[in-house]
């Protein structure tokens, strides 16, 4: 286990050092990626504006969802890198893969350390100015529960989007040809979790309080940082579930994903 | 003692039908249909601590998917394959630990790190012992003359300075075992001749069993004795190299020089192809009579100034036997 962290670390500082080695470039992608944040942020932020919010949900407010899941999703692009479909896929494909079974560690940590996109700083450099201006717009009436809650929330949404990074890379080993829709579940679920869940009819809000829980993840846990009033609607645990649906579906994800070595040691794509 | 045990080794893949355009993608989507590829077919054979076999096939004979199996990538549809005292893909990390595996065509380098970084990553990776690492990395860099390079990335190493760092990566770890696919696609002659030397090294000084895979005749003339030779999934011949060739091997060539001209120089056992301008050449089948039999023959009627004989080539005995399945049912 010592090993296997001591390993990770020594294949991460290998990415950070390869990274750095085309500076320029770096510097560029790093800012592009928090150009991406402040355009989309931009453009929502200019509708509500417009709109004087939504459905009851001021700027300040759709804010502290935004910047909250836009940080925790920039540490999980960052981190587990490795699994982004698109460039797993590409692994599986180009045989790259199959050198790292051929080594003698836990395989999940190789990819993990495979990748790690620090250019990513651009988005939770953002992500995190996005949160800081709504904590100071909302006027939070803060107190040591909500304190020691906050870090909780915006882990269990760092291993929920690596969940569904995990999700989608597995699929690759049947498939290739449809990276196209594992964008649409890991971005897509990323920005349907960024806006109020009262913006969505009752059926989707449904689908994803019973079928896929991701209302639990972050919304519910904002309504109570930020004293919303539907909270009262509510069963009194609903804010405090977040742990349950991060961590629930990283271990989903994981089972999934040693299925889907087990598959691919068998046809061998 | 045998390190590779492969008993009715078999690997079947579905291959499903892919219907085009329109309404073959409406097709694929809703019918599953399949054709089952048998990749490999059956096959037993064990290899002995410290042989170096060479495993030979067409493109699509199977090779890489036994060698897929051996190395435990892949889960055999049937039938045993034991390495080294373990079932490869059921103990994958206790079983990758005692080997090494060079693919040619891919590197198992950091690509942007200097060569020195990437082997000090492998040691920590197989947690070599630092005195072992120092050795050998001493000895593998200077018979791979690697020197040169250890503070390049590998990004900018040439073909054959690439594969030399592979190959050097694959034995840090003191494996019993090592799998080379084709170590010298694509290199120079004197790149080819250097990886053989060593090749050769590794398995006569350090008992190292090594599989190699090969398109490169040359290759398995310098370095092996005994062949493999599989194709549509089967085992079609496995021996020694020598023997082969004395079964299968095409004409053998003599040519002669002769001291003056004669005009009728023709000789009972061999077929004169070409005359002309004092030399002439002859074909003769093994079997048929021996070279020095040959040549006894000729200098008793002739005067001779010189003579060489050429041997018929692997290369092309090994074509025969693919093209014309010369062994089917035989092996």
């Amino acid at each position: 286990m010592w090993h296997t962290l001591t390993l990770y670390r020594r294949l991460m500082s290998v990415q950070m050092r390869s990274q750095m080695q085309y500076r320029t470039a770096f510097v560029l992608e790093t800012l592009s990626t928090a150009v991406i944040v402040a355009v989309e942020f931009g453009s929502v932020a200019l509708v509500l504006n417009r709109f004087g919010g939504i459905q009851g949900w001021t700027l300040a407010e759709v804010a502290f969802l935004y910047g909250m899941s836009e940080t925790a999703f920039g540490f999980m692009d960052m981190i587990f890198a490795g699994f982004d479909p698109p460039v797993f896929g590409q692994h599986v494909r180009r045989g790259t893969f199959d050198q790292l079974l051929l080594r003698p560690i836990n395989i999940t940590t190789q990819v993990m350390g495979s990748e790690f996109t620090l250019r990513r700083l651009g988005k939770i450099a953002l992500g995190l100015a996005i949160f800081a201006f709504a904590v100071q717009a909302n006027q939070i009436i803060w107190t040591p529960l909500k304190l020691a809650y906050l870090p909780v929330v915006m882990f269990s949404l760092f291993l929920f989007f690596g969940g569904l990074f995990i999700i989608g890379a597995t699929i690759t080993f049947w498939t290739v040809d449809s990276i196209e829709v594992m964008n649409i579940l890991t971005y897509g679920s990323s920005f349907t979790i960024d806006c109020p869940m009262t913006i969505y009819p009752d059926w989707i809000r449904r689908f994803f309080t019973f079928v896929v829980p991701v209302i639990f993840l972050s919304y519910y846990p904002s309504l109570y940082f930020l004293d919303r009033p539907e909270l009262a609607e509510a069963p009194s645990f609903a804010p405090f579930l977040s742990p349950v649906v991060g961590v629930g579906l990283l271990l989903l994800a994981l089972r999934f994903w040693h299925f889907g070595i087990r598959r691919y040691q068998s046809t061998g794509t | 003692m045998s390190i590779i045990t492969v008993r009715n080794l078999r690997k079947e893949f579905k291959v499903s039908k892919h219907h085009r355009g329109m309404m073959g993608t409406l097709r694929n989507l809703t019918t599953r249909e399949f054709t089952l590829v048998k990749a490999v077919d059956n096959i037993d054979f064990t290899i002995a601590r410290g042989e170096l076999v060479g495993y030979l096939g067409p493109n699509g004979a199977g090779k890489s998917t036994t060698i897929k199996m051996l190395t435990g990538l892949l889960t055999p549809t049937g039938g045993e394959v034991m390495v080294n005292g373990r079932v490869p893909h059921q103990q994958r990390q206790l079983y990758v630990q005692r080997i090494g595996a060079v693919f040619g065509q891919r590197t198992t380098l950091w690509w942007d790190l200097p060569v020195i970084e990437s082997l000090e990553l492998l040691r920590h990776i197989y947690r070599i012992p630092p005195d072992r690492y120092r050795q050998n990395l001493h000895e593998f860099t200077s018979l791979l003359e690697m020197e040169s390079f250890l503070n390049t990335p590998v990004r900018s190493l040439s073909l054959g300075q690439r594969m030399r760092a592979d190959i050097c990566a694959a034995l840090l770890h003191d494996p019993d075992l090592l799998f080379l696919d084709e170590p010298t696609i694509g290199l120079d002659v004197v790149a080819k001749e250097r990886i053989r030397e060593f090749v050769r090294h590794i398995n006569s000084a350090r008992g190292v069993t090594i599989l190699l895979t090969t398109h490169d005749m040359a290759d398995v003339e310098r370095l092996c004795s005994r062949v493999m030779i599989i194709d549509h999934g089967r085992l079609l011949y496995d021996g020694r190299l020598q023997t082969l060739q004395d079964r299968f091997g095409g004409k053998r060539e003599l040519v002669v020089d002769f001291a003056e001209p004669y005009p009728e120089v023709t000789v009972p056992g061999a077929t004169l192809t070409h005359y002309h301008d004092l030399r002439a050449t002859y074909e003769f089948e093994r079997q048929t009579i021996s070279a020095s039999e040959l040549i006894g023959l000729l200098s008793t009627q002739y005067r001779i100034r010189d003579l060489s004989v050429r041997e018929p080539d692997i290369e092309g005995t090994i074509r025969r036997i693919y093209q014309e399945g010369l062994l089917t049912g035989d092996a």
